[in-house]
């Protein structure tokens, strides 16, 4: 049965409003959301008329949606934003590769400067190389303090005013439960503020903050834009899976709790006497930092060095670890010294750095390998890419159209049925959602690992 | 492996890894329960105290460590004289039955209150230990026809808001200033999940921190905070007492999942709980709030504090932006018309009653109940111009 769009233009409508529960048909949709973004802008005086702006663009769903309403809303409401597109990439094969071409296509669509940093050139390390140091657990980590620096790097050589990313409501709330369970009050009190940065640094504003993930994947699905949908494929083990999952249920329950726990956050304030880190900047690379030396670096040292759990877990075992590590290097040194004496060949020093850079070369090359393999099979490799891709995303539309789209849910579902060439089972069943929700489920840390996503 | 503290052998492991034995652990559970009293320094000599059991756990321990801490006879007694009160609803009149028992064997008196008595605002205090024959039967299916009227988030936060209302009421009858309740650390950590996800995290001080004082009389303290459920468990077995009652939230709510979630995440990282609840230690008000505006149903003070913009005003945007039906198709207008017009449109708020009478996240459960089932003296406060 059709419902009318709540805002009584006589139209049916297609969806459910998760915040509020009013259905809208598709162009009033279009309207309310961009209405409430520029309202968010406006209210939070995120920009000033003449800024340039740069949109943390990862291709995903967030980022793209993110660019097309900035660029529609600057045209309409004349903020007089230069807006332009800054990419990173991490060195993820088979994930941040592919993402790149669709943050490509939306500089060539909306007609904006894109400027790509990668990690290799930045820090020398990409993260296939060190998730293969570090395994697959932690990886997160290395990931979003990096890409948080990345970005600080871009904007400063792009000169910008600010930096917008797409963290959506979904995100805030769910960090505001990842901090409370990891104790980080510090965190907990910054994580929900709209706009951040002080003196020195240069701003990140989130002008998605009260806008909801599904109204974004709705609105890019009405919309048509083209994104990037797959999970980045090292995330599944991120601590914030946990808190995404509680989310998740939660908001099966009372989809409005996603505000309320923003609020909550928002409303919530740190007692007096308990000490927080203060900001500064490391000593070292000069970028923000609350230690004498910034997590970025501790990283990478402990990359450089062949510790890459220096700067994971306590500080109090970082120190052990860096001195265990000093009094081998003495040891080293020490045999080292013997060696060139017995030998009187002065060489074997730059031998041994050659050892480790062919040894790095030779990862590399393996990395190269694996990428050749998807480039040899070209396009059978690449349209596996898109086969999963749309598969994997039309489900996750069907299932948020089951949740809240109204008429329009039997014609995807049959499209899709179509598609994948084969009959639905779910058709049959008049309650799919557990299907449908086991899937969700699977895909526990888009949230960090999207290209814009850094951890607060 | 031997106890930690004195090398007998061990008897009970807590965290999967420490080890005690019997008599150091309960050494070292009623000092816990002594310390949190003690820094606290809330309570004078002599004072009348009301303590709330539910027959739980919790309750069943702290019950316990009092009448252990008032039998003392050197000067570790704790000088207080205990008045004990069960609220009860019709699903459980055994378990209060059983709960007079269990306050029997220490000798205590214990008030038998039914919940029902919130509807109509009567705190009279029932004999001791008797299951009050409460006649009005009528306000006892208001009462659960109320309950039922609402979805089961905003009942489970509903109950513990009329629960901390009826022992302040009932306090104050019986002369007292403190009241003990027996939340564990297991509690308090859901209860700190809950309060961020109902939009109450200006009031996690007081709804999980060691005092709730919102009331100028009355102050609600939890002593046995820092004990877990696992130390009441194997207090409960060493010392071989009967709880008498599982804590019973409504399932597929809020709490629910968050209470699974919790000791899920409990089993697989030790120290989930206590770093929640550390969290919880470190949040509250920065200033003694000076308004004296409260909120009717949870004495929170109203929100007052000054954003630009929060979740409530994005909410209530999108709500008029949803709503809005004065032309068929949607314009763009410029700047200042639109957003002026939607910070005046105030009568489509998702939040009844805000700000003037119901803080946040009562005035969200508000939004999802069915007002004319509250009770009457509450629905004419809030209706009051």
């Amino acid at each position: 049965m059709p419902v009318p769009c709540r805002r009584g233009c006589g139209k049916n409508a297609v969806l459910k409003r998760p915040k509020t529960g009013d259905a809208l048909c598709k162009e009033c949709f279009f309207w309310a959301f961009e209405t409430e973004i520029h309202y968010t802008i406006t209210k939070a005086e995120l920009f000033n008329k003449g800024d340039s702006v740069a949109i943390g663009a990862s291709g995903g769903k967030d980022s793209t949606v993110l660019a097309y309403v900035l660029k529609t809303l600057n045209h309409r409401y004349n903020y007089g934003l230069n807006l332009m597109l800054l990419s990173i990439d991490e060195g993820i094969t088979g994930y941040r590769d592919d993402s790149l071409e669709t943050v490509k296509q939306n500089r060539d669509d909306y007609e904006m400067p894109l400027k790509i940093l990668s990690y290799k050139d930045l820090y020398g390390w990409t993260m296939d190389e060190i998730v293969a140091q570090i395994g697959r657990k932690n990886n997160c980590t290395f990931c979003g303090v990096f890409r948080r620096q990345a970005l600080d790097r871009g904007a400063a050589m792009l000169d910008v005013k600010c930096i917008a990313t797409g963290h959506n409501a979904d995100d805030i709330a769910e960090t505001v439960l990842m901090n409370v369970l990891r104790g980080d009050i510090a965190r907990l009190k910054r994580c929900t503020a709209i706009s951040t940065g002080s003196e020195g640094t240069i701003p990140r504003v989130k002008p998605l903050k009260y806008t909801y993930e599904k109204e974004i994947v709705m609105y890019a699905h009405y919309k048509k834009l083209v994104y990037f949908s797959t999970e980045c494929v090292f995330a599944p083990n991120a601590y914030r899976g946990h808190a995404r999952a509680l989310l998740k249920d939660m908001e099966k329950i009372r989809p409005a709790c996603i505000m309320d726990i923003i609020y909550s956050g928002e409303t919530m304030s740190v007692k007096e006497q308990v000490s927080l880190p203060t900001q500064r900047t490391c000593t070292r690379c000069n970028f923000v930092s609350s230690q004498e030396v910034c997590k970025a670096c501790v990283l990478l040292e402990g990359l450089n060095k062949g510790l890459p759990k220096l700067g994971i877990g306590k500080s109090s075992k970082a120190k052990r670890m860096l001195e265990e590590y000093n009094a081998k290097q003495a040891g080293n040194e020490g045999a080292l010294q013997d060696a060139i004496k017995d030998l009187n060949d002065t060489n074997s020093i730059g031998a041994r750095n050659q050892r480790i850079s062919s040894k790095k070369k030779n990862a590399n090359k393996e990395n190269n390998d694996t990428c050749n393999k998807n480039d040899c099979c070209g396009g059978g490799c690449k349209s596996n890419a898109s086969n999963v891709d749309p598969v994997a995303s039309n489900k996750k539309l069907n299932m948020l159209l089951e949740q809240f789209g109204l008429d329009e849910k039997e014609s995807v579902k049959k499209k899709s049925s179509l598609e994948n060439g084969v009959s639905d089972p779910n058709d049959e069943h008049s309650d799919e959602e557990t299907p449908f929700n086991a899937q969700e489920e699977d895909d526990t840390c888009s949230a960090s690992c999207g290209g814009s996503h850094i951890a607060f | 492996m031997n106890c930690k503290k004195c090398d007998s052998p061990k008897t009970v492991i807590l965290r999967k890894k420490d080890y005690y034995c019997d008599n150091c652990f309960m050494l070292n559970t009623n000092h816990k329960f002594r310390a949190c009293l003690g820094k606290n320094k809330v309570l004078t000599p002599n004072e009348n105290v009301m303590i709330g059991l539910s027959g739980g756990v919790g309750s069943t321990v702290l019950l316990d460590l009092v009448h252990h801490a008032i039998s003392l006879e050197n000067t570790k007694k704790l000088r207080i004289t205990p008045f004990f009160i069960h609220l009860y609803d019709d699903d459980c009149r055994c378990l209060a039955e059983s709960l007079i028992k269990q306050c029997e064997k220490y000798n205590f008196d214990v008030y038998v209150v039914h919940l029902a008595v919130y509807m109509n605002s009567n705190y009279e205090l029932p004999q001791a230990n008797t299951l009050q024959d409460f006649s009005e039967e009528n306000e006892r299916q208001v009462f659960k026809d109320m309950m039922n009227s609402m979805p089961s988030s905003a009942a489970n936060d509903f109950l513990l808001k009329i629960k901390r209302n009826l022992l302040v009421e009932f306090a104050k009858k019986l002369n007292c200033s403190v009241i003990f309740t027996a939340e564990t650390t297991n509690t308090l950590a859901v209860n700190l999940l809950s309060n961020l996800a109902i939009g109450r995290g200006s009031q996690v001080q007081y709804d999980i921190g060691f005092c709730d004082n919102r009331d100028d009389k009355v102050k609600i303290i939890r002593p046995i905070k820092d004990i877990s459920n696992e130390e009441l468990n194997h207090y409960i077995s060493i010392k071989q007492l009967t709880p008498v009652n599982d804590s019973h939230i409504k399932s597929n709510s809020l709490q629910s999942v968050i209470s699974s979630f919790v000791s899920e995440l409990q089993d697989n990282f030790q120290a989930t709980i206590s770093t929640v609840c550390k969290t919880a230690d470190k949040i509250g008000d920065q200033k003694e709030s000076n308004t004296h505006e409260k909120c009717l149903i949870c004495e929170s003070d109203l929100d007052v504090k000054n954003m630009k913009l929060s979740a409530f005003e994005a909410t209530n945007v999108s709500r008029m932006v949803s709503l809005e039906n004065n032309q068929s198709y949607p314009t763009f207008e410029k700047t200042p018309d639109i957003i002026h017009r939607l910070e005046n449109n105030n009568n489509t708020s998702v939040f009844p009653l805000i700000n003037k009478y119901l803080c946040y996240g009562c005035s969200r459960n508000h939004s999802e109940m069915n007002i004319h089932k509250l009770p009457n003296q509450l629905q004419k406060a809030l209706s009051a111009e």
